[in-house]
């Protein structure tokens, strides 16, 4: 128990990974470094791969960038609505990088997820989007009015879910990795052969997979909450 | 000893998940069964049930953890 213990809290902390010398130093923690690391390969592999971009006859790679983008841009339409198709293009960058990022532990780089203060900046972001998209499309009055939407008596509850939203979107994601996280590591404790790599196709692949889609639905389903009858 | 066995009554918010999705999902796939045709809206609104309704064991965990490594 008590080895399991270290060797878990030992894990969970987040080291830093070098320390940028300008302004007395500024310490680079290792999540930021892997994010970079992503974010790095994310942007090659999108100048990479569009560089060859037909009408006529569309590659493989096309093909599956055309399925990815409309896979999106359906799901922002039928979930927000008509003003959708702007909100498509950051909910599928969210969508890549949280997918890449819960799967990176096949790359042995540890997923930057499993790191509290990362999943709660991507749930701020989203809030903000979900409470900006009434201000922006429906006026600065109609912004305050969707606090008091469907009656005024709600109001409390309304501004309680300022923070409840952004609380749950993060706990759900960082939860999830962890979880993952701690039970592949008992598994390898117990068994340190075979089950895991078995255990590590569900939790890394499947489950990674799983909360992507989670997170980014439910941030298009809050915007299409907050712009109804726009 | 006894913080062992908070995070075990803690991690027992598995059970309400569990119950939840399994009721989520048999309805879902009844309804499917039903009409065939309205499978997409049916599972979408079966993955947002699924996520709030797991939210509550996510959160039963990390209370164990945080009783386990901060207590």
């Amino acid at each position: 128990m008590e080895q399991i213990k270290e060797e878990l809290t030992a894990q969970l902390e987040n080291p830093t990974a070098f320390t940028i010398p300008i302004f007395g130093g500024i310490p680079v923690s290792q999540s930021v470094l892997v994010s970079w690391i992503l974010i790095a390969l994310l942007a090659l592999a999108a100048f990479l791969m569009t560089r060859h971009l037909r009408q006529e006859k569309p590659g493989r790679v096309q093909l599956v960038l055309e399925w990815f983008v409309e896979l999106i841009n359906g799901m922002c339409k039928s979930n927000i609505g008509g003003h959708g198709r702007s909100f498509a293009p950051w909910l599928g960058t969210v969508a890549l990088y949280i997918a890449v990022a819960n799967m990176c532990g096949l790359l042995g780089l540890t997923p930057p997820t499993k790191n509290l203060n990362v999943t709660l900046a991507l749930a701020l972001t989203s809030v903000v989007l979900i409470y900006g998209a009434a201000f922006r499309f429906k006026g600065f009055k109609g912004g305050f009015r969707q606090f008091v939407e469907p009656v005024p008596v709600l109001l409390p509850i309304n501004i309680m879910e300022i923070v409840i939203r952004p609380l749950s979107l993060c706990m759900r994601l960082f939860g999830n990795v962890l979880a993952a996280f701690v039970v592949m590591e008992l598994v390898k404790l117990l068994v340190p052969a075979v089950l895991p790599a078995i255990l590590s196709i569900y939790f890394d692949i499947f489950d990674g997979l799983i909360q992507t889609v989670v997170f980014v639905f439910l941030t298009a389903l809050f915007i299409g909450e907050a712009l109804e009858e726009a | 000893m006894l913080v062992a066995i908070g995070a075990a009554i803690a991690v027992f918010t598995g059970i309400g998940a569990g119950v939840g999705i399994g009721i989520a999902t048999g309805k879902a796939t009844e309804a499917i069964a039903r009409q065939p045709e309205a499978a997409g809206q049916i599972r979408s609104s079966m993955i947002v049930g699924c996520a709030l309704a797991e939210a509550t064991a996510i959160y039963g965990f990390i209370t164990a953890l945080a009783l386990i490594f901060l207590a």
